[in-house]
């Protein structure tokens, strides 16, 4: 246990004092907050063109009641043609396009929209759904029902579904509030997370064991610890700079969400996003079961890190250099991105044996799982699923140690079966 | 004898040739043993087998009469050619972590290190990084690393490469003074002085084969084939005479300092030494007279070419 603590020690203070860690831990949320503020920023600030549009109505029932906003600018032309507007109102003539409205509105091909250059998909649904609603009012008013817009109003409803998940005593106070679209959404975060933790900190431990065995430290550390002291002590140092590395960028973010960003931006939209964040919390229920949901969150993503950087110092071992173990990257990302695909179904049914199976599976139930545990599963099966999950990745790590200790006896040697058998039992 | 380590008919063989093929030596407790050899012999592969690094195809190594385990690797001092450190940590640490990886708590590894340190007059290495260091300079800090917890048994992989005369010899002080003790320690090497100076029992390994193994001492001696080196009165003129039928004169005199000149002679085994010493001092004014040692380069040279 005291060689792997020191391992443990050595591989994570080797990286953390690293200057181009310390960069990276301070840059990123830099860029973060960057990426959070600047696109709010820019849609304050900038003063998008408005864009005119020469409207060509020959219906006679639409242009006057098209409402321009900030993007658009409707002029009437009804006078011209088509074709005589086209030609006039050219890329040259700084208008944006022409919006041509044929006499039979409904007909096909009668509405045109010709522009100068490329259209969003914004404008264009703007447009056709100003000209829809202009219609269907003006069909409406042709019933001549009294009090119309009282009544348009007292139509409009907006339903509100509220889950909770059965514990047969029918009291709402009791039963757990379950909310599918959080889930939803916290199941993808989670999946994203954990592929990009992966992607960032897995590849740290194929290099770490790749180096190690380019030099002669290797037999130094060969003659004094065992195999499996080194990989544990390279896996949990490097998930402990993955642990501090996060958690400095979760706290610059938070607090500079918290400090900074208010004075970044109007208090109109900070306000909002306070709000937003308020009704995240308040779906997914007390606070109580925020604080397991959590737990059971850290422990599945720390699961899943683990299992997965064991899986690269297995491909570490096998190698000889970094280049061929980047091979192995898209085999090992594999299942992360098939337990995506798995989490989508527990959103129709979460449930069903393919979910069931995919959350026990360790590959790919940390996704899965935490996409499961908000619908209400039984704590047996989290337990189980948990055991499994690090179980899984004691196995590979003693795996990794055994194909990195069998990678160095076969070192120079085309091994047969025999020698295979007799140095795996060393 | 007690011999703390031995090795019983090890072969060893990688894709395209054979490392060791049936190679059995034994090492005394208390020695310093050298392991002998041309570049490629298989002196390397000895040595990792072991320290277990890697496994014999067959044979054993048994460490005080019983079979070598993974356990017994922990408690011996292994120093690998070179590059066995971790280049971009700093010297000190680097010290501390190995040496808190052999076993030693925290501040006794720290105080023995920093003693090790003055003794090696490299205490303000402490803080550098060892990418900065030159071969000789990592050889230091990794010589440390290896015996700072005092094992009984020490292996040394070439541990003179890379370092200059003077540092070398430092390094044999060390070494003497660790057997002196207690440790036995082995080590590579192809470096011949330093086998005279500090040996005393060595292993020539040359292709694969242990061709020759015993304590320094009798090896030379026995090589040595009863040559002599006689120094006399320069203007004797009887000095050929006097050897007639009872020795024969080996090469050319050497030269005439003061007076007296020096010459190597070899007296066959089945002559009285005696009675080449009365007849030189009957007819020349003789000075002195001493056996000749072949030196171990000799030694070596002859062994590896076979007209041992």
């Amino acid at each position: 246990m005291k060689k792997m603590y020191l391992i443990i020690e050595r591989e994570y203070l080797e990286r953390v004092r690293k200057k181009s860690f310390i960069i990276v831990t301070l840059l990123m949320p830099i860029l973060m907050i960057g990426l959070m503020v600047a696109p709010t920023l820019m849609m304050l600030y900038s003063t998008s063109d408005q864009k005119q549009i020469v409207v060509i109505d020959k219906s006679g029932r639409v242009a006057d009641k098209l409402q321009p906003s900030a993007e658009i600018l409707f002029v009437e032309e009804s006078i011209l043609s088509k074709a005589e507007a086209c030609n006039v109102y050219n890329e040259e003539s700084g208008i944006f396009g022409v919006l041509y409205i044929g006499e039979e509105i409904e007909a096909r091909d009668s509405v045109q929209l010709i522009t100068n250059s490329s259209l969003s998909p914004m404008l264009e649904e703007n447009i056709a759904t100003q000209i829809s609603s202009i219609v269907e009012r003006e069909k409406l008013l042709a019933y001549d029902i009294d009090n119309l817009d009282e009544i348009l109003a007292n139509v409009e409803t907006n339903i509100e579904l509220s889950t909770y998940l059965n514990d047969g005593t029918g009291a709402e106070e009791s039963m757990e509030s379950t909310s599918s679209g959080m889930n939803y959404i916290l199941g993808l975060v989670l999946g994203m997370l954990l592929y990009m933790v992966i992607l960032l900190y897995g590849q740290m431990v194929l290099t770490s064991v790749v180096e190690e065995k380019s030099s002669r430290v290797l037999d130094v550390m060969v003659t004094t610890c065992t195999p499996f002291q080194l990989m544990m002590g390279k896996i949990l140092g490097i998930a402990l700079v993955a642990i501090t590395q996060i958690g400095i960028w979760a706290l610059l973010v938070i607090s500079s969400s918290k400090f900074l960003l208010p004075t970044l931006l109007p208090a109109d939209i900070a306000a909002t996003n306070d709000m937003m964040l308020g009704t995240v919390v308040g779906t997914l229920g007390d606070t109580g079961y925020i604080a397991m949901l959590f737990a059971y969150l850290l422990l599945f993503i720390l699961g899943g890190f683990l299992l997965y950087a064991s899986l690269y110092a297995a491909a570490g071992s096998a190698v000889d250099s970094v280049q061929d173990g980047q091979q192995f990257n898209t085999v090992i990302m594999l299942p992360i991105i098939l337990s995506m695909i798995v989490m989508t179904s527990v959103f129709s049914d979460p449930n069903s044996s393919l979910v069931f199976w995919g959350s026990m599976i360790p590959f790919t139930s940390p996704v899965v799982m935490v996409a499961r545990i908000p619908f209400g599963i039984p704590t047996w099966e989290i337990v189980t699923s948990l055991i499994v999950l690090y179980g899984t990745f004691i196995f590979t790590t003693w795996l990794a140690a055994k194909i990195y200790r069998v990678g160095i006896f076969m070192h120079g040697k085309r091994p047969s079966w025999g020698d295979l058998w007799r140095w795996i039992r060393q | 004898m007690d011999n703390i380590l031995q090795i019983e008919r090890v072969s060893k063989s990688y894709t395209g040739h054979k490392a060791l093929d049936d190679v059995s030596l034994n090492v005394p407790r208390g020695a310093v043993y050298g392991l002998l050899g041309p570049n490629g012999a298989g002196k390397t592969t000895l040595i990792r087998v072991i320290t277990r690094i890697t496994l014999a195809d067959s044979g054993s190594v048994l460490l005080d009469g019983k079979t070598l385990t993974a356990n017994d690797i922990f408690k011996i001092g292994y120093m690998p050619e070179e590059r066995g450190l971790y280049k971009k940590m700093r010297v000190g640490e680097q010290a501390l972590f190995f040496a808190r990886l052999r076993g030693l708590e925290g501040r006794e590894a720290e105080h023995r290190l920093r003693h090790w340190f003055e003794r090696l007059s490299i205490a303000d290495w402490w803080d550098k990084k060892v990418e900065d260091l030159s071969k000789g300079m990592a050889q230091k800090v990794q010589f440390i690393t290896t015996v700072v917890h005092e094992p009984k048994l020490l292996i040394f992989d070439e541990p003179f490469s890379g370092f200059d005369p003077i540092n070398a010899n430092l390094l044999k002080e060390e070494i003497l003074g660790l057997r002196d003790r207690g440790a036995t320690v082995i080590f590579s090497t192809h470096n011949m002085a330093s086998v005279e100076e500090i040996c005393d029992h060595i292993t020539l390994i040359n292709k694969s084969h242990n061709i020759l193994s015993g304590s320094v001492e009798e090896i030379r001696r026995s090589a040595g084939g009863n040559n002599f080196e006689v120094l006399h009165r320069a203007s004797d003129t009887s000095f050929e005479q006097a050897l007639a039928g009872r020795a024969t004169t080996i090469g050319q005199s050497v030269g005439v300092v003061g007076g007296f000149r020096q010459t190597k002679i070899h007296i066959p085994e089945d002559r009285d030494i005696r009675a080449v010493i009365a007849s030189l001092n009957d007819n020349c004014e003789l000075r002195a007279l001493r056996e000749v040692m072949p030196s171990m380069n000799d030694i070596f040279i002859r062994a590896v070419n076979g007209t041992l």
